[in-house]
């Protein structure tokens, strides 16, 4: 009995483990040095990705509130290569901060509410998990003490998720009133479709909307994602976002499998919308992070259009495209923070000529920006592959046409900025850049996953294999 | 009239009489009340000295520090509640469960009191 709620709970007892080391650490000031913290914290997470891969047995624990399947782990696991790679890729930026192992226990309580959200078996559960995902990264938001843009982050991020949490909330007590439960078995086999549900579901979608950032919910994106330290907003745009949506999957197909006549209609108004208004926002973006942020709601659409199809395929397609998007977001992403660290800026104009000075760099950012638009050597073309097949495999050519006229939309910006650093002047000066070891071991782990991925066809057989067996 | 509507009646009319007293006493003090006024009653002082300056100006957060403080240690007695009440139940298993946990807010608390955020004068 034990032994169950120690596997079951292997991924979620490490990162407590190693939050609760950090705090003990901080709290007994033992003499700290930020080189020795990542070590730890790269060590647990890497053993936390290995023990994800063992002896995996699907099952409930503490009555309904816990699910733990493959599945599940995997997702895990895909959560945390991405927490690594942030945290290789902001390690330069943290460790000046005077609060770095305060930044660090934070980051991980968020993961830690993620995966808890993820293996929820129960809304309160999920609730839960989502509050503690959400909280601390209002406080890292707004870390850069310094900087007025970055407290105005936090802010905007704290509100609107408040607001979101909240509709979710009066989703969930309409489902809870005519269901008689907050378990998604029972809400599974009790609900019926009536319009009071109906209203819950949409109010519940809302809130997962939010945390997507799907169009019309998508406000807060730029700001929050411009204002907040690099760090954040790679995390906010990779494993928040992966979160949601990992988690979305089990509440759709499962909680509510039986409404799927209303929430495929309502998950294609949402995706189009989305993949249009984030391309239109996208095409004007001056500042790279602002990019990046409507670059990234874009993506949601694309996940959010995948999971239409409804099926082991759709499921199986939107977690493979997450595997890929960590990889393609964060190379980006380690670009922009190298270029922001040392120049101070973010605005496209700082990557203009950049080949001539750091053909590198150029070459990861080229790679990054080819897999996010989807073009063919890079991985970012089969994840989007997948998940529009499943679309249409379910039969919705309309939404699957406009997605791939709006792909070809998105080619222009993601190519402006490949053309801005392989064939303009340089506007500014920029010596030869040198990133630190960290961010070498980040630029590396994602252009090989944005290589090798898509050339390798077992990783989606075995994505496809664990969400069949279940 | 179904039988829930009704076992809510009464509280429907405390509310009413609750809400219609405050209405009726404010109605009546207003309209049966002197009014005397004068220059030196309108003009607006504090304290019995008169106003001056701005009221927005920025002020210390520890009243909000210790309310979020607060918050934290007042869950914390939540959990112990029906810990205490099912004592005997729990037996010894409970007890180490309950003293990791508050092994655990300790460290917090330590957390708190190095950061300072209980020194109220600085």
């Amino acid at each position: 009995m034990t032994e169950q709620y120690f596997s079951g709970l292997r991924i979620e007892l490490f990162l407590t483990m190693l939050i609760l080391a950090l705090l003990v650490g901080k709290v007994l000031a033992i003499k700290q040095n930020p080189i020795g913290t990542l070590t730890l914290i790269s060590v647990f997470l890497i053993s936390s990705i290995g023990i994800s891969f063992m002896q995996n047995e699907s099952g409930y624990l503490f009555g309904t509130m816990f699910r733990t399947n493959s599945t599940i782990l995997f997702e895990k696991a895909i959560l945390l290569a991405g927490t690594f790679i942030v945290f290789m890729l902001g390690f330069e930026w943290m460790k000046k901060q005077k609060h770095f192992l305060e930044f660090c226990m934070l980051l991980l309580s968020t993961l830690l509410g993620m995966c808890f959200m993820i293996s929820s078996g129960n809304f309160l559960m999920f609730f839960l998990g989502l509050e503690l995902a959400t909280i601390p990264l209002a406080a890292l938001a707004s870390f850069d003490l310094d900087e007025k843009k970055s407290s105005e982050a936090g802010m905007k991020l704290i509100l609107s998720s408040a607001f979101a949490s909240a509709i979710l909330l009066f989703g969930i007590s309409f489902i809870y009133g005519t269901t008689g439960s907050v378990s998604f078995d029972t809400i599974a086999s009790a609900i019926d479709g009536n319009n009071v549900q109906k209203f819950g579901f949409i109010c519940i979608l809302t809130g997962f909307a939010f945390k997507i950032s799907a169009v019309p919910f998508h406000f807060w994106t730029a700001d929050v994602y411009e204002g907040a330290p690099v760090a954040i907003t790679s995390y906010l745009s990779v494993v928040s976002k992966g979160a949601a949506i990992f988690v979305l999957m089990p509440v759709l197909y499962h909680a509510f499998g039986r409404m799927s006549s209303t929430y495929i209609p309502a998950l294609i108004l949402l995706s189009t919308v989305t993949i249009i208004t984030g391309n239109l926002f996208a095409l004007r973006q001056k500042s790279m992070k602002r990019f990046l942020a409507f670059s990234t709601v874009t993506q949601a659409g694309y996940l959010l259009l995948g999971i239409t199809g409804n099926n082991t395929e759709a499921g199986a397609s939107v977690v493979y495209f997450m595997l890929i998007y960590i990889f393609s977001n964060l190379g980006a992403f380690t670009v922009v923070s190298i270029l922001q660290n040392r120049t101070g800026r973010d605005d496209i104009g700082v990557y203009k000529g950049l080949y001539k000075t750091n053909p590198t760099l150029s070459m990861v950012l080229l790679l990054a920006l080819f897999s996010l638009a989807g073009i063919p050597p890079a991985a970012g073309f089969f994840g989007k592959l997948f998940l529009l097949s499943s679309a249409a495999g379910a039969g919705y050519y309309v939404a699957v046409i406009i997605a791939s006229v709006n792909m070809v939309v998105s080619l222009y910006y993601y190519l402006n900025i490949v053309k801005m650093m392989f064939v303009d002047e340089p506007e500014i000066t920029i010596e030869k850049l040198k990133p630190a070891v960290t961010e070498q071991i980040s630029l590396f782990i994602c252009c090989c996953g944005i290589l090798v991925i898509g050339f390798i066809p077992a990783i989606y057989e075995y994505i496809y294999n664990l969400s069949a067996a279940i | 009239m179904s039988s829930v509507t009704v076992d809510y009646l009464p509280i429907f009319i405390q509310f009413c009489v609750a809400i219609g007293f405050v209405v009726f006493v404010m109605l009546v003090t207003h309209l049966i009340g002197p009014k005397r006024s004068s220059k030196v009653k309108d003009a607006s002082f504090e304290c019995g000295i008169e106003a001056k300056g701005n009221a927005r100006t920025p002020f210390s957060v520890k009243y909000f520090l210790t309310a979020i403080l607060f918050v934290l240690f007042d869950v914390e007695v939540i959990f112990m509640y029906p810990w205490a009440v099912n004592f005997k139940g729990f037996g010894w298993f409970g007890f180490v469960e309950m003293t990791l946990f508050l092994g655990l807010l300790l460290i917090g608390f330590l957390y708190i009191v190095k950061k300072g955020a209980l020194e109220w004068e600085e």
